[in-house]
């Protein structure tokens, strides 16, 4: 049972902000990319925030949030994108997806920490 | 704090005639270009080693191993078919006397007297492109903080940029990601020394577990990252949209592990920076060398350069959450 899940095909992301996370309380699951994403969203209903990368293999972050809501029917996750985007089109796209919001890497985690604490609800 | 748009370039002098020398340090010095020296002896081995040359300036009457001249740039050119060779001659200023089969190994000749005419050829075999000063500047602007992102407790030096000829790969781990805009196609690459990396892994100046410092991937890993973190921030700031061209022209890349070679089809010199991430609290860590080389070698017309505006209300810094 996690209330993150961070979704990042680098490894070295996926620690830098899983090892924030836990040291700061929360319970933290990883996915490699959209799809393994998507499997884990599926298995673990705990999920009440979801902080994934735009450009992975196999499945896109923005192609996730959407079948998130689209196939997994599930509306009530947070989904905030961690990427080095920052176009216009993509966030208007990650709108439409029903993300609830955007952060340009480099993470830093004190700078969101309160936003992710609001959002898991604690 | 190096001039970040002034490109310089490397050339290996072999050349032995101290009163040449001395005129050569002067043309080199006031073109652009950083001379190396070799002692006769270490030819091959230092243009087998890493050396980021753009130009080799042989003297007819050096010698090395028993090879002088012509038969050295020959060698030279089996070598390192890709650096020109500017041949200094006593007294003929220009191939004569030289056999036609050769001529093709020496891309010019000249004499100490006429050695400013090497102006004209520098610009035609390595200063052949003219790169906008925002986006040199921009390119460090952009790479020191997503250095210093990934690594704690680090100095990060960056040398003048500097354009090469060479083909060579340095150290074991390099990334490639494409570049894609309405004025530029081509790759981003980053290269370093996994030894070097291992080490600042192994002192926790990464976010990866110091435990796996000798994994690979991990290490494979980090750099990927950086990669995307520069890549993502110039893409942010420089490349706009690709034209709406339906065909995009693609060569291969050919890499040749046992030369330590690669090549983008190019001949144009790569642009290139030097990173030197030094360990803050200590001296014993060998400085990670990353190298990162711009190979535009797709599409190049930096009259189209431009920055992507975007305006104050749409301006979030990086790192903080923009809520929808």
């Amino acid at each position: 049972m996690a209330q993150i899940l961070v979704v990042d095909d680098s490894s070295t992301v996926r620690n830098e902000v899983g090892d924030f996370l836990q040291k700061n309380g929360f319970t933290v699951a990883m996915a490699i990319d959209g799809r393994d994403g998507l499997v884990k969203l599926k298995a673990d209903p705990a999920i009440k925030l979801v902080v994934c990368d735009v450009n992975m293999p196999n499945m896109d972050g923005l192609t996730m949030a959407e079948k998130v809501r689209s196939e997994l029917n599930n509306s009530t996750v947070s989904i905030v994108m961690l990427t080095t985007e920052n176009s216009p089109v993509m966030k208007e796209r990650g709108k439409a997806a029903g993300i609830k919001g955007w952060i340009v890497k480099p993470f830093k985690g004190d700078a969101v920490l309160p936003s992710f604490k609001k959002l898991v609800g604690i | 704090m190096t001039d970040q748009t002034k490109i310089v370039s490397k050339v290996l002098v072999l050349d032995t005639n101290t009163s040449c020398l001395e005129a050569i340090k002067g043309f080199c010095d006031s073109n652009g270009l950083v001379g190396l020296k070799v002692q006769p002896g270490n030819v091959m081995a230092v243009l087998r080693s890493n050396l980021d040359l753009g130009a080799i300036l042989l003297s007819e009457m050096y010698a090395d191993n028993g090879d002088c001249g012509i038969q050295l740039a020959r060698k030279i050119h089996t070598l390192r078919s890709e650096l020109p060779i500017f041949l200094r001659r006593e007294g003929i200023d220009g191939l004569d006397g030289i056999d036609e089969l050769d001529r093709p190994l020496i891309s010019a000749a000249y004499t100490v007297e006429s050695i400013t005419k090497l102006r004209a050829v520098m610009d035609e075999f390595i200063f052949s492109r003219s790169y906008p000063n925002a986006l040199l500047r921009g390119i460090t602007e952009i790479s020191i903080p997503a250095l210093e992102s990934q690594f704690k407790s680090i100095n990060v030096d960056v040398e003048a940029p500097y354009l090469v000829r060479d083909r060579l790969i340095f150290g074991e781990i390099f990334t490639l990601i494409p570049l894609e805009s309405s004025w530029c196609r081509g790759y981003m690459m980053l290269q370093t020394e996994e030894a070097s990396l291992i080490q600042l892994v192994e002192n926790g100046r990464t976010f990866v577990d110091p435990a796996d410092a000798h994994e690979f991937r991990h290490l494979n890993g980090l750099l990927g990252e950086i990669t995307n973190l520069i890549w993502g921030a110039i893409k942010n700031r420089y490349l706009s949209s690709v034209r709406g061209e339906t065909y995009l022209s693609q060569v291969p890349i050919i890499v040749n592990n046992s030369h330590r070679y690669i090549s983008f089809g190019s001949e144009n010199p790569q642009l290139c920076f030097k990173y030197i991430i030094s360990d803050r609290d200590d001296a014993t860590v060998r400085p990670l060398v990353i190298q990162q080389k711009f190979i535009f070698n797709l599409s190049w017309s930096p009259e189209d350069f431009s920055e992507n505006v975007t305006s104050a209300d749409e301006l979030v810094s990086s790192g903080e959450l923009e809520f929808f």
